[in-house]
């Protein structure tokens, strides 16, 4: 028997990989951190229990040792419910009991024969790590992508070293089995799928520090969290993105942009050279004069130079005096110029422009918390926008010079441990009845009102804790109690909380570089892309924008919000695309500087110069 | 409830879920009037719905209702938004129509949404009834269209040199834009021009707390939160600001209010206030403007001393501008501060109001508008505290 809410909760699983690392110093799942499959981790274990559930897979051998690996340590729970809202354990309970019930009922689980492919897999990484068990697969099988459906591969390899992937690329080659390579599966835009084989790089995992070239060397497993973990320790930051994304993944695929791009740039800039294995199995790096261009850019869909099997990037200086910074805004245009500004003038190391619900759901250890606490900012306080910056403390006195008044780093804390009282209706009234000229941010954000804010949000990890459900509280407790986590540097740094975005609904992303002077062009682009949405009733938003390139261009984002699992959402979608596709062609075509991620996809190792000024 | 001394008319009312409306649709229909109202459907309510509630608030069932119908439209929009028949009903049967419904907001943050309201609302809803059999418009406007005139201000139209906010601006641009649109129609109008408006000052009842209660919801607020820190968690954040407990229990909240004692506010009751439009409206030969306001005027310390007094509190006063150039403002200063900014000239008023037209009218109609007493507001705060000031 199987309980339609906790499959439909498996079925939510968002894919972001965020089990596999190990974010809030908790641990991760034993038995995926031993077992390396996807299928090992509390993401894998959702997948297997909503497609046993759907009867699209028997009970074989590998499911019951999947199983039998789980202790119900109940860390997943933790771990999901900080970015999802989630509590997987049920799931993983659940499906221990369901298995449990078959095999005490007499019943044996399938036994997946071998195959000569799958002996051949497993001579080139071991034998313990190339699969064919479907309970294994199907963790490989589909992502929240809406316009893909379910696609078992026929087999899953691990390779455990540069020479391993290369003798896999060779056999699949010879063979002619179509062949994927993925990292964490966190692009969550159906690209890590095949009928034929997956390369899954989560084994290789060495990270290499140079501190005095300040760079890395860094396997295909290794995430961006792991990288930046490594790189903290020597005093040094690496450019991350999505935590949970491998460093080598997130280069080939989106060319890896955050809001630290307004300084370390994008594409080639995070590297100094990319090790691959091409399509025949042969190994290369970048920086050799006969290596096939991949600095180069073209405007159409294209594949990676092959399977990055190392890369060498760069790591940045800190200085111990940097500190996060928020700047409101009532208006889009005026958050928008100032963002350009101060990149111009090369102030700020991190720089982006947030719309309300990013920068409440980021806050926020509770969807329903961050409902309240962005009508809160955006039409009670007045915030419709934030910029968000990491600076040193000349940065910071230059905004401050600038503009007032400023979210600085304590007050920040202040808000994120008083959150809950931030949405308490008699402050809200209180704040709404002021109906003055100006937003009332200007007044409740001054450095007088403190002294106010603290009575009135009591903040501490305690009150933070209130926003999640009782039993939790403990633990959010705890880990509010954490400096760095409520620290704009670390969290940035970490990328912990960027998740949370798609804690109601899977997030749709549209990414767009943008030519920062035409505030016309991203104004439009936004219209557009609302107006396509709110025509098939999607729930849509603004998401960030990046200045980057000394404030000349931006990596503009707008978000749809849909349900995955539902089938109606899905055809939302796909009518959808048939306006926003050639929409953003057309405009992509006719306006220098705008240029779509869906092209810079797998060409992510090109110099930015080559597609941003075309 | 005032009794019909007409035939029962049909009037159209807009603004029905707001403070002055409610009580309007309610007295109507008591007075044996078919109403039909104009109303928003909000927070997952339906128009029907929030007025038969408010209708139930005023003890009205809703087999008490059957004279009133609920028409779902909005003014800013061209033709209210509403459906071809709820347009044939208004055409061809409404005989008066009460316009309540306003954008009361002063924020110039909010000019566009308050002129779209207050300007084209009004328009839009003329269009509408130039087509139907309105004899009679009734226009609620505010005392406070007199903007930044000093003195004297007439019970007649008026041309200010300014403004204080957006909203006066627009009312009394309605006013004209409603004289033009009457005159051109043959439609008798009528102009009322209420101070501020509390609750009844018999029971205390009110729907909204706003103008005169924020600042004291404000202060009560504060209040709370100090008691609470001091009583369950040390007290830091309440000495950080000054606040302390006095022995007699009194606390002490010292919050200098920026002005001067000389200053003062028209109120008015809301039972006055519907007495009066009552009275008024069914004269048959009343027309033009009428002040209905307080012959007397609260003065501010008059208000403070009835505040603290009723609350417990201590230290909040009135001080000159001389005061906060010594001492910077707090925390709980800068918050007042942009309250009284916002509602300078209705707290800090040395306006007055001619009501000699209204007044004699009232008196002969044995109307009289209620004193500001320290019972009459008790009477009010008791029943703000009762429903948690709107939250119950
Ligand atoms: C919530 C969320 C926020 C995100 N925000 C950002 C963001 O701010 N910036 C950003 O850059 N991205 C962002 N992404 C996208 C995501 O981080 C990238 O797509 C990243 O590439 C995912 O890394 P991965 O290891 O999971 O890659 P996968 O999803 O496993 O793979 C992505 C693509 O890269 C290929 N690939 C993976 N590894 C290799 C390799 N070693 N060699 C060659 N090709 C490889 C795969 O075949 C696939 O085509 C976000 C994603 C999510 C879910
Ligand atoms: N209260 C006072 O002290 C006072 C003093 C002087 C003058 N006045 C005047 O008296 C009138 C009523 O004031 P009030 O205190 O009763 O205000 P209120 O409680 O805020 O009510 C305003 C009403 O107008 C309606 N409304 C606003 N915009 C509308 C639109 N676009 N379409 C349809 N309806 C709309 C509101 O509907 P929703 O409920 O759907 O928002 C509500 O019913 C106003 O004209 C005001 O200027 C009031
Ligand atoms: S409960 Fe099971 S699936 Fe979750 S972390 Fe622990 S071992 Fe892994």
């Amino acid at each position: 028997m199987f309980s339609e809410k906790i499959r439909k909760t498996a079925a939510q699983c968002r894919h972001y990989a965020m089990c596999k690392i190990d974010y809030l110093d908790t641990g991760i799942c034993s038995s995926g951190k031993e077992n390396h499959f996807v299928s090992h981790f509390p993401q894998g274990r959702m997948d297997i229990y909503d497609a046993l559930a759907k009867d699209l897979i028997p009970i074989t051998q590998g499911l019951v040792e999947i199983v039998n690996s789980c202790d119900l340590c109940a860390v997943c729970d933790t771990q999901c419910h900080f970015v999802t809202g989630m509590r997987p354990v049920q799931v993983m309970k659940a499906l221990k009991e369901h298995v449990q019930d078959f095999i005490s009922s007499g019943k044996k689980p399938v036994n997946v024969e071998s195959d000569e492919i799958l002996e051949n897999l497993r001579m080139i990484v071991g034998s313990r790590w190339a699969e064919n068990d479907p309970a294994i697969l199907v963790a490989y099988a589909n992502d929240p992508f809406p316009l893909a459906e379910l696609r078992m591969p026929g087999y899953v390899a691990l390779p455990g070293s540069r020479d391993e992937v290369s003798e896999l690329v060779r056999f699949a080659g010879s063979r002619k089995i179509p062949y994927v390579v993925r990292g964490n599966g966190g692009s969550v835009f159906g690209f890590v799928f095949s009928d034929g084989l997956v390369i899954d790089m989560n084994r290789m995992k060495k990270i290499e520090i140079d501190t005095e070239n300040w760079t890395a060397l860094v396997e295909p497993g290794v995430t961006s969290f792991e990288l930046q973990r490594e790189a903290v320790k020597y005093g040094l930051r690496a450019n991350t993105a999505e935590p949970a994304a491998t460093v080598c993944g997130n280069i080939v695929c989106t060319g890896l942009f955050s809001t630290w791009a307004a300084t370390y740039g994008v594409n080639s800039d995070s590297f100094v050279d990319m090790e691959f294995v091409d399509h025949e199995g042969e190994i290369f790096r970048l920086n050799e004069p006969d290596a096939p261009n991949s600095f180069c850019y073209q405007n159409r869909l294209s594949t990676a130079p092959g399977i990055c099997t190392l890369a060498h990037v760069r790591l940045h200086p800190t200085t111990n005096d940097e500190e996060g910074l928020i700047v409101p805004f009532s208006g889009f245009e005026e958050a928008v110029d100032f963002a350009a500004e101060m990149n111009k003038r090369r102030i700020g190391l991190a720089l982006g422009i947030l719309g309300g619900h990013y920068l409440s759901t980021f806050m926020s250890p509770s969807a329903d918390l961050a409902d309240k606490v962005r009508s809160c900012l955006g039409d009670t306080l007045g915030i419709k926008y934030a910029l968000f910056m990491i600076g040193d403390r000349f940065d910071r006195e230059a905004v401050s010079s600038l503009r007032e008044p400023l979210i600085d780093q304590e007050l920040f804390r202040m808000f994120m441990l008083g959150l809950p009282g931030m949405a308490d209706t008699e402050w809200i009234e209180l704040i709404s009845g002021m109906d003055g000229d100006n937003p009332p941010f200007e007044t409740i954000l001054r450095p007088e009102m403190r002294p106010l804010l603290d009575a009135v949000l009591n903040p501490s990890p305690e009150t933070a804790a209130r926003a999640v459900d009782e039993d939790l509280r403990d633990f959010y407790t705890e880990l509010y109690s954490r400096p760095e986590m409520t620290d704009m540097v670390w969290l940035n740094m970490f990328r912990i909380i960027s998740a949370r975005m798609s804690r109601k609904k899977h997030m749709f992303a549209f990414l767009i570089y943008v030519p920062l002077n035409r505030m016309d062009v991203i104004k439009e682009i936004c219209a557009e892309l609302k107006r396509i949405a709110d025509a098939q009733g999607i729930e849509n938003d603004f998401g960030f924008l990046t200045p980057i390139d000394l404030g000349k261009r931006a990596i503009l984002e707008y978000d749809y919000y849909i349900d995955h699992q539902d089938p109606e959402e899905k055809e939302k979608i796909r009518r959808a695309l048939t306006e926003f596709d050639p929409y953003l062609d057309k405009i992509s075509a006719s306006t220098k500087g705008v240029k779509l991620l869906k092209y810079i996809f797998s060409q992510g190792c090109a110099r930015k110069e080559a597609f941003l000024y075309i | 409830m005032l009794q019909n001394q007409n035939r029962p008319k049909t009037f159209l009312v807009t603004g029905a879920t707001g403070f002055l409306g409610s009580h309007i649709t309610a007295n109507l229909l008591s007075a044996g009037h078919r109403v039909i109202v104009l109303a928003r459907s909000k927070n997952g309510q339906t128009a029907k719905n929030r007025v038969l509630q408010l209708m139930n608030w005023f003890g009205l069932k809703k087999s008490e209702c059957t004279e009133l119908t609920v028409l779902e439209g909005d003014l800013v929009h061209p033709g209210l938004n509403l459906e071809p028949g709820s347009l044939q009903l208004l055409a061809g049967q409404v005989e008066e129509t009460v316009h309540c419904a306003s954008d009361t907001s002063f924020s110039a943050r909010r000019r566009k949404q308050v002129e779209q309201t207050n300007v084209q609302g009004l328009i839009n809803l003329f269009k509408i009834l130039e087509r139907s059999s309105t004899r009679k418009f009734h226009l609620i406007s505010t005392a406070y269209v007199a903007g930044s005139n000093k003195g004297l201000c007439r019970e007649d139209f008026v041309h200010p040199a300014g403004f204080n906010n957006v909203y006066e601006e627009t009312k009394l641009l309605g006013e004209h834009i409603a004289a033009e649109k009457c005159a051109r129609s043959n439609v008798v109008l009528l102009i009322y021009r209420p101070s501020i408006v509390y609750g009844d000052s018999t029971t205390g009842r009110t729907l909204l707390f706003n103008a005169l209660y924020y600042p004291i919801k404000t202060l009560r607020f504060f209040q709370k939160l100090y008691l609470k820190d001091i009583l369950e968690n040390r007290g830091n954040k309440a000495e950080a600001m000054g606040v302390s407990l006095l022995e007699d229990g009194t606390l002490h909240l010292p919050v200098r209010i920026n002005g001067t004692g000389s200053s003062w506010v028209n109120l008015i009751p809301v039972d006055h206030f519907v007495k009066a439009f009552m009275a008024i409206g069914e004269e048959k030969k009343a027309e033009g403007v009428f002040h209905i306001v307080n012959p007397e005027n609260t003065e501010i310390h008059q208000l403070l001393k009835y505040i603290t007094q009723y609350f417990h509190l201590s230290g909040v006063r009135i001080a000159g501008k001389d005061t906060f150039d010594k001492k910077p403002k707090n925390a709980l200063e800068l918050l007042f501060e942009n309250y009284i900014r916002v509602y300078s000239s209705y707290m800090r008023d040395t306006r007055v109001f001619e009501h000699a037209k209204t007044s004699r009218f009232l008196a002969g109609k044995n109307i009289r508008c209620p004193d500001f007493t320290y019972d009459v507001f008790s009477t009010c705060m008791r029943y703000a505290e009762e429903v948690d000031w709107g939250r119950r």
